[in-house]
């Protein structure tokens, strides 16, 4: 509008005019001037407040109707408490698990790593292997990629690394990161106390650097948060290290999701884990994870470039380790290393699903309101009648279920941070479970995020009541009631739509978890090929008690013998990496006698380092030539094990037998072949496999993880291998025993993170859209109560109307499961090509596997919630069946 | 004095009553704030109170909503006034809130004064 606006002093103007024009009024009917001028000023009321809320008029009045609709609405809830109680108490899940969800990706995508500076410019880098898997990266190469690029302000490395920290007697042990000297200030964190390593430090001289870095939170619970520390030692696998400052709080390492409490450079690592100084040179030790800082006004795709063209020269100058190799970078959250790659699919998932529940929620929170809305009639009508306008009923409406929602959204908000810490019992057992860091403080964005998820659920939820108060009409409300008149008609069709509509997204729902839960089952049934029951394995840190590599083999063959011959073990053995564990497994790259390679072709086999008991102990038949012995030792000539499917890739229809393959600069002869069984995923194709014997090819960098197998329950021989390992060291410690058969349902995780989030979201929307049927149905039956007596009247039997009711109900339900088939199978099509990690171990591996279209699931979701459809209308049914159709007549 | 009633019988304003009462006022011809006030007073017999204060904020109102359109004039005796004259937007509001109004109170009418009927 044009108008001009009128001045503050054109109102006071008025005023002086009225008050002189009423002493004016007051004269002449014959009171004396000053008396006149009194009474005018009496009778016009306080003129300054008038200007005051002249002044404010737009902002005022608006205020005003929303602190009243606020306070009328908070009492039409609280005369309705029942109702208001399931409202909020569905929209408190709905926002709850959706912010929950929200929370999770924040972590894990969104904000990675925290305590770090602009982690928008951090990336990932990864080599990648000639057929394009990502891998981690070696010392030399990162010492490459990192002097000779300018498109990064800096590039370091990690490692993640179990220590052990205390003197001989009390020793514990701390996850840390072995990092290249500048991983603080290219992560660009700032010290709590003390300071971070310093450019001195950066270098790549072994053994220079006997520093550490502690986390805050190690800080304050194992030195009371006394500044002092800063300069002290702390003996860390035997060897004394300074202190030399404390990360900050929000800082927990370059995982995320995962929390350290040590970082100590990289140079130190022949020191303190007694690796080979050989290693940190081998182009072939390819175990870092790489991190850079993308220079300002860089592009990712530049930076890529000019990652990839270095690396693919790299390639060509040293072949003979990196052939094809290449590298890359990524965002963060992409990177395949620690629990974000296999949280990512699940994850959006979970958000997928959290959506839907607060939309059946939405439609359930709009059919109570529109029932409300229709119970209140009179009071609008009243309200339209005494000249409110219809836009000011609607904006009440709306005022009513922001208010509805914003309740739902703290009780949800209130729950966040417990919701956020389930994810932990999500996690797979083993040493995970222990690093899981999810900081549960709701944030400015979960803050934002949760506060617009109100604001459109209060509109998705209130706009259906608010454009049926605002159709309101006087005149006909006024006549008839509206009883029977089309308006009703109209909302009870309004109300049903909502009942479809929440049908259908019940069964989007439900047939999301029916095909998650049965491709998880699936997957369990899998036969793993190696029998998993009755062992028990656990996880040695010798290295961390500063054992040397010839002691380390020592001590595992003494505690072989040991525990042979206790009461209780069938079987022991121990290998460096364990069968669909959640760690890493590690590969090779070979050369194999008679084979030659594409020019692309990856050779990159993944094997194991295995004690000559592992595959017995496994029950791993060997179906050709023979299993390792003990005689296959350091003086003797290498050997190796490869599996059935190794044999079918390299040497098709020939006997491998005798052959010699090359790896670790050493030639092996194959003397054996073992049957094919799972390695990474149940789920997997079985890839070229194969296994060399412990005491050969065991390196100081290598796990090792020790299987009793007993005839009882694995957890019974804890105390008797725990006996076995204190008598050959009081200072070793066996960490993380846990059953084999749980122990790889970690290869499971991601499957059964949907399977159990889609179930008991399913379950949620089941229960809400049984809540809203009742509610219409109920609804309708009271709406008919005199119809219904008439029918009895004219000789219906209750039957009849039995059957009349919940007929009424199943048609809804029907036109529910017609659209929510259409929307399901759109979905279950778009979740189906969703792979759950991108590293190299697990390519390929879907969440549903094929299964998405199962019309099992399909049909049974179907029956089932035409079942609960039933269930709910035979309630008000009953009702109506029971009606006397003489009081029925008589109510009105 | 401007009333003259005892406070007791007086009856204050139910909101949105009193833009109905001022447009009323102004059907009859162009009017001031103050003329409008003994008006409404005089025409209810003095049943109705009218705050000045309120009623000026009213007529604001009024005019934002183009209900209603202001211009300074003089008065019959010669002061300084501010004019208000309906628009005709402020006219068919008028129209339409009048026979509700009529509607309502004639239903209100009738439900007090039946005779209680047998249940």
């Amino acid at each position: 509008m044009s108008k001009r606006r009128r001045s503050e002093e054109d109102f006071a103007e008025e005023i002086r005019a009225h008050l002189q024009l009423e002493a004016d009024a007051l004269e002449a009917e014959g009171m004396e001037k000053a008396q006149a001028e009194r009474s005018a000023r009496l009778a016009f009321g306080n003129a300054t407040i008038v200007r005051e809320r002249w002044n404010l008029r737009d902002r005022w009045v608006w205020m005003r109707d929303l602190v009243d609709d606020l306070r009328f609405g908070a009492r039409t809830m609280l005369r309705n408490r029942g109702v208001t109680a399931i409202a909020i108490l569905t929209l408190a899940v709905g926002i709850g698990a959706s912010s929950t969800a929200f929370t999770w990706i924040d972590k894990v995508q969104l904000q990675p790593l925290g305590g770090v500076t602009e982690p928008d410019r951090l990336v990932n880098f990864e080599s990648v292997t000639p057929n394009g898997e990502w891998v981690t990266t070696s010392y030399p190469d990162y010492m490459d990629f990192r002097d000779h690029l300018d498109v990064f302000d800096g590039m370091a490395v990690t490692l993640m690394s179990a220590f052990s920290v205390g003197n001989a007697e009390h020793s514990e042990r701390v996850w840390g990161e072995l990092v290249s000297g500048n991983y603080f200030s290219v992560l660009g964190v700032k010290p709590e106390q003390g300071r971070l390593f310093l450019p001195a430090e950066f270098g790549d001289a072994i053994g220079k650097f006997p520093i550490a870095v502690i986390s805050d939170r190690y800080w304050r619970s194992h030195f009371n948060a006394d500044p002092s520390i800063v300069g002290r030692t702390i003996r860390v696998n035997q060897h004394e290290l300074t202190v030399v400052g404390v990360a900050p709080p929000a800082f927990h390492g370059s995982i995320p999701l995962t929390a350290f409490d040590l970082w100590i450079p990289y140079m130190q690592q022949p020191v303190l884990n007694g690796v080979q100084e050989w290693m940190l040179r081998d182009r072939h030790t390819r175990n870092l994870l790489g991190i850079a800082r993308v220079k300002h006004g860089v592009t990712l795709e530049q930076a890529r470039l000019a990652l990839k063209t270095l690396a693919e020269r790299m390639a060509v100058l040293n072949a003979n380790v990196s052939q094809g190799m290449s590298a890359t970078i990524m965002p963060l959250w992409q990177s395949p290393h620690g629990p974000q790659g296999l949280l990512a699919g699940p994850l959006h998932i979970l958000m997928g699903v959290c959506v839907l529940v607060l939309l059946i929620v939405c439609a359930n929170v709009a059919n109570l309101q529109v029932a409300r809305a229709m119970a209140r009639e009179k009071e609008f009508t009243a309200r339209l009648a005494l000249g409110a306008p219809a836009s000011r009923l609607a904006r009440q409406v709306l005022t009513e279920s922001l208010l509805l929602t914003g309740t739902g959204a703290m009780l949800g908000l209130a729950a966040t941070p417990w919701l956020s810490h389930s994810l932990k019992f999500l996690m797979p057992p083993g040493p995970m479970q222990m690093l899981v860091a999810v900081d549960s403080r709701p944030n400015l964005p979960v803050l934002a995020f949760t506060a617009s998820l109100c604001v459109i659920s209060a509109l998705v939820a209130g706009i259906l009541p608010a454009l049926h108060v605002a159709r309101l009409d006087l005149t006909t409300r006024l006549n008839g009631g509206g009883r029977s008149g089309s308006a009703g008609q109209r909302r009870q069709i309004m109300r049903s739509a909502l009942v479809i509509s929440e049908v259908a997204l019940a069964l989007v729902a439900i047939v999301g978890a029916g095909l998650f839960a049965r491709g998880f089952e699936r997957t369990m049934h899998l036969d793993p090929k190696f029998d998993p029951d009755h062992v028990l394995v656990s996880q040695l840190y010798l290295s961390s008690n500063g054992y040397s590599l010839v002691q380390r083999k020592e001590f595992c063959r003494r505690l072989e013998e040991h525990m042979q011959s206790a009461p209780g073990v069938n079987r022991v053995a121990f290998s460096d990496g364990i069968p669909l564990g959640f760690q890493p497994s590690w590969w090779e790259e070979l050369k194999i006698e008679g084979y030659t390679p594409q020019p692309d072709e990856n050779m990159s086999i993944f094997r194991n380092v295995v004690s000559p008991g592992y595959l017995p102990l496994m029950h791993i038949p060997i179906v050709d030539g023979r299993n390792f012995t003990d005689q296959d030792n350091e003086k003797a000539p290498a050997v190796m094990i490869v599996n059935q499917a190794f044999v079918k890739r390299f040497f098709p229809g020939g006997n491998p037998i005798g052959k010699m393959v090359h790896g670790w600069g050493l030639w092996f002869r194959i003397v054996g072949v073992a049957r094919d069984s799972k390695y990474h995923y149940l789920g997997e194709l079985t890839p070229p496999y194969f296994y060399v014997p412990f005491q050969q090819v065991y390196r100081e960098d290598m796990n090792l993880a020790f299987y009793v197998r007993t005839p009882g329950e694995p957890q019974s021989i804890l105390s008797t291998l725990r006996r076995q390992v204190q008598a050959l060291d009081p200072n070793i410690t066996v960490f993380d025993a846990v059953p084999l058969n749980e122990f790889i349902g970690a290869s499971l995780y991601p499957q059964k993170v949907a399977a159990t989030v889609m179930t008991v979201m399913g379950a949620v929307a089941l229960l809400l859209a049984a809540v809203g049927l009742y509610s219409v149905i109920a609804y309708s039956v009271a709406q008919r109560t005199r119809e219904i007596g008439v029918r009895m009247a004219l000789g219906a039997r209750p039957s009849h109307v039995l059957v009349m009711v919940v007929r009424q109900g199943l048609s809804l339900t029907i036109a529910g499961l017609f659209a929510g088939a259409v929307v399901s199978i759109a979905l279950a099509r778009a979740v189906e090509s969703v792979s759950f990690t991108n590293s190299a171990m697990g390519s390929n591996i879907r969440l549903l596997d094929g299964n998405a279209f199962d019309p099992l699931i399909y049909a049974g979701a179907a029956v089932f919630l035409c079942v609960v459809g039933m269930l709910s209308a035979s309630v008000p049914a009953r009702r109506a069946a029971s009606i006397d159709p003489m009081s029925a007549l008589r109510i009105e | 004095m401007p009333t003259r009633k005892d406070d007791s019988e007086r009856l204050f304003l139910l909101q949105g009553t009193l833009d109905l009462l001022i447009l009323r006022v102004l059907l009859f011809g162009a009017c001031h704030g103050q003329g409008i006030a003994r008006a409404i007073q005089r025409q209810s017999q003095d049943v109705f109170f009218v705050d000045h204060g309120s009623l000026y904020l009213a007529l604001q109102r009024l005019e934002d909503g183009d209900l209603i359109s202001a211009e300074w004039g003089v008065s019959e005796n010669n002061r300084k006034a501010r004019y208000y004259t309906l628009t005709k937007k402020g006219r068919a509001q008028l129209t339409e809130k009048s026979s509700q109004w009529q509607k309502l109170a004639k239903a209100m009418e009738m439900v007090l004064t039946t005779a209680p009927e047998e249940a």
